[in-house]
C-alpha cells in the first residue's frame, strides 16, 4: 500500500516541556489508525504537528510525498484537520465559516458533499445561525465538516465524537467507514473511546510521554475482537504499566 | 483570598506578573494613546494660544476614558461571570467591589500619566499659565468619564454580548470579499461593531456636547466631535481587524492557504474603514478652520491608531500548545 503519511523523529516542545520526542509513524492509504494514550501523552500535539500548526523542534513530516517544511501548500492539500469547537469564530454563521474554509482550500463554493454530510448530521437547519448560538454538539459537527471539506485523503480527527448525540455519532462513524472503504481515505483518530478504536480501526497506536510505546496491527485487533477475555483496554493497561491494570 | 475580592483577580494578577512588560504595555497602551492625544490638543493652547485646545483635550479625555473603562468593565464582568471562574462561589458584592478597585487603580495610573505629560509639555511653553486649567479640565474629565462608565457597566451587568450591535450592512460590495478568505471581512466588521458597542453608545456624544464650554463656535464643536469620533472609530477598527485576522490565520492554519496571503487579504477591511473615516476628518477639518494644523493632527492620530496592523504581519513563530 502507498504511504500517505510518514513522520520521522518528530519532536515538539513548548518552552522547556518536551511534548513529542522522536515519534516515527507511517500511515498507508485507506488505513484507519487510532491514536490512544493517557492525558498529556501528546496526541493532540501530534495531530497539530502533522497539520503544520505546532512548531517542530526535530524531525520531519511527509504527506503524500511532500515535505511539510519544504512544500507546505502541497502537503496541506492532502490533509484535513477537524477544528476544535472552542476555536470556531462565534461571530460568523456556520455557512460563512464553511465558505471561509472552502476559499482557503481553493474551492469556489462549499462542496455539495460537505453540505450532504451536514444534512446527515442534522446541522443544515442551524447553518445560517451565528456559531455563538451553537451547542457543543453543533460546534463539534461544524468542526468535523471543516476538517472534511474538499475530501482530503488524510483526515486528522481529535476526539470527534465528544458532544455528539448517539444518532449523529453513528451517522459520522458510518460515513468515516464508508469514506475509508470506498474513497481510499486515511484517518488518524486521537481518542479515548477504546471501543471505537478496537472495533473500527485497522491499527491502534499507543502514545505515552511523547513516544510511540506500542502498536496493535489489524491481526492483533481482530484476535481481540474474537476473544472475549481480551480487550484493547486490558492490552493498553498492560502496555502502560502493570499498576494501572490492577 | 479575602471574601471581599473576586477570586479571578488572583489569577489575573499572576498572569500579569508572568507576562511582565508585555502585559503592562497591553494594559497601559490602550489609554496611553488617547491620553497622549489629550496632551497634544492641550499643547495647542500652551504653544499656539488657540483657546479651544483645552476644551478639546477635556472632551477627548471624557469620551476616551468612558469608552475604554466601559469596554474593559464589560469584558471583565463577562469573563468573570461566564469564564472558568463563573461557577465559583463569590461573596455578595465581591464582583462589583473588585471591578471598581481595578477601575480605580487604572484611573489613578491614567491621572498620574496625563499629569506628568501635561507638566512636561508645559514646562517651556509660552502660555504655561493655562496649566492649572488643563490639569483640572483633563483630570476631572477622566474621573467623570470613568465614573459614568463604571455606573453604566455595573448596572448593565454581565451577559453574553456576541450578537450585540451587529446589523447586516445596508448594501454589500461582493468584490470586497477576497475569494481566498470569503467572509473574513464580515468577521472583522462584526468584531469592530461588537467592540464599538462595548465602548459606549451615542449617549456619550450628547454628554460630550453638553460639556462643551461657551467659548468655541458651533462649527468648531462639530469639527472636534467629528475628528474625535473618526479617530476613536479607526482605533477600534484597527484593533478589531488585527485580532480577527490573527484568529483567522490561526483557524485556517492547517489549510493550504499561505499565511502571508491571508494576512494581505485581512488588510482590506481596515483600509476601507480608514478611507471611510477620512470623510468626517475632512469635513471636520473644513468646519474647524486652521486646516493644516487640524489635518496634521488628524493624520498623526490616525497613523498612531494604525499600530495594531503591525500585529497582522508579526507571524507567530512559537505558538503555544493546542487548546
Amino acid at each position: 500500500m502507498t504511504t500517505l503519511l510518514r513522520t520521522t523523529g518528530l519532536g515538539v516542545a513548548y518552552g522547556d516541556t518536551r511534548v513529542l520526542d522522536g515519534v516515527d509513524l507511517e500511515i498507508a492509504r485507506g488505513e484507519f489508525v487510532a491514536l490512544i494514550g493517557p492525558n498529556g501523552a501528546g496526541k493532540t500535539t501530534l495531530l497539530h504537528a502533522i497539520a503544520g500548526t505546532a512548531p517542530l523542534r526535530d524531525g520531519m513530516v511527509s504527506i503524500a510525498g511532500h515535505d511539510l517544511a519544504k512544500a507546505p501548500r502541497q502537503a496541506k492539500q492532502a490533509i484535513g484537520l477537524a477544528v476544535d469547537p472552542p476555536g470556531l469564530p462565534v461571530l460568523l454563521t456556520g455557512r460563512e465559516c464553511l465558505a471561509l474554509f472552502a476559499g482557503a482550500r481553493g474551492l469556489a463554493a462549499i462542496p455539495p458533499a460537505t453540505l450532504a454530510l451536514g444534512e446527515t448530521l442534522s446541522l443544515t437547519p442551524v447553518l445560517d445561525r451565528r456559531i455563538a448560538s451553537y451547542s457543543l454538539g453543533m460546534r463539534q459537527k461544524l468542526g468535523i465538516l471543516l476538517g472534511l471539506i474538499g475530501e482530503p485523503p488524510l483526515l486528522l480527527l481529535d476526539e470527534p465524537f465528544n458532544g455528539l448525540d448517539p444518532r449523529s455519532a453513528l451517522a459520522f462513524k458510518s460515513h468515516l467507514i464508508a469514506t475509508i472503504a470506498w474513497g481510499g481515505t486515511s484517518v488518524l483518530l486521537a481518542t479515548h473511546s477504546l471501543d471505537i478504536a478496537e472495533r473500527h480501526a485497522t491499527r491502534v497506536v499507543l502514545l505515552m510521554d511523547g513516544r510511540v510505546r506500542r502498536s496493535w496491527d489489524a491481526g492483533e485487533l481482530s484476535a481481540m475482537r474474537e476473544q472475549p477475555e481480551c480487550s484493547l483496554e486490558k492490552a493498553m493497561a498492560e502496555a502502560c504499566g502493570g499498576e494501572t491494570a490492577k | 483570598m479575602s471574601a471581599l475580592w473576586h477570586p479571578a483577580i488572583c489569577a489575573d494578577w499572576l498572569a500579569v506578573r508572568r507576562t511582565g512588560a508585555v502585559a503592562f504595555v497591553r494594559i497601559i497602551g490602550v489609554p496611553a494613546l488617547p491620553l497622549a492625544g489629550c496632551v497634544a490638543l492641550a499643547c495647542g493652547d500652551f504653544y499656539g494660544g488657540y483657546g479651544w485646545g483645552l476644551a478639546a483635550a477635556a472632551l477627548l479625555a471624557l469620551g476616551g476614558s468612558y469608552a475604554i473603562a466601559h469596554q474593559r468593565l464589560l469584558d471583565t464582568l463577562e469573563r468573570w461571570r461566564f469564564g472558568w471562574c463563573g461557577a465559583l462561589p463569590v461573596a455578595r458584592g465581591a464582583t462589583a467591589g473588585t471591578s471598581l478597585l481595578v477601575t480605580a487603580a487604572g484611573l489613578i495610573v491614567s491621572l498620574a500619566f496625563v499629569t506628568a505629560l501635561l507638566l512636561g509639555a508645559s514646562m517651556a511653553a509660552p502660555h504655561r499659565g493655562d496649566l492649572p486649567y488643563a490639569l483640572a479640565g483633563v483630570d476631572l474629565a477622566l474621573v467623570v468619564g470613568t465614573t459614568i462608565a463604571a455606573v453604566r457597566a455595573l448596572h448593565a451587568g454581565a451577559r453574553v454580548r456576541h450578537a450585540d450591535g451587529i446589523r447586516e450592512p445596508l448594501f454589500t460590495l461582493p468584490w470586497l470579499n477576497d475569494p481566498r478568505l470569503p467572509h473574513l471581512l464580515d468577521w472583522q466588521r462584526r468584531e469592530t461593531l461588537v467592540r464599538w458597542r462595548r465602548g459606549g453608545s451615542f449617549v456619550m456624544v450628547g454628554v460630550v456636547l453638553a460639556g462643551v464650554p461657551d467659548g468655541p463656535s458651533i462649527p468648531m464643536v462639530v469639527a472636534l466631535v467629528l475628528l474625535v469620533l473618526a479617530w476613536a472609530w479607526l482605533a477600534v477598527v484597527m484593533r478589531a481587524s488585527a485580532d480577527a485576522s490573527n484568529a483567522a490565520v490561526h483557524l485556517v492554519g492547517a489549510t493550504p492557504l499561505h499565511p502571508g496571503l491571508a494576512r494581505v487579504t485581512s488588510l482590506r477591511y481596515p483600509l476601507i474603514a480608514a478611507s471611510c473615516a477620512l470623510i468626517p476628518v475632512i469635513v471636520g477639518t473644513a468646519l474647524g478652520g486652521r486646516a493644516a494644523i487640524a489635518l496634521g493632527w488628524a493624520i498623526c492620530a490616525c497613523a498612531a491608531s494604525g499600530w495594531p496592523l503591525v500585529r497582522i504581519f508579526r507571524a507567530t513563530r512559537t505558538p503555544g500548545p493546542p487548546a
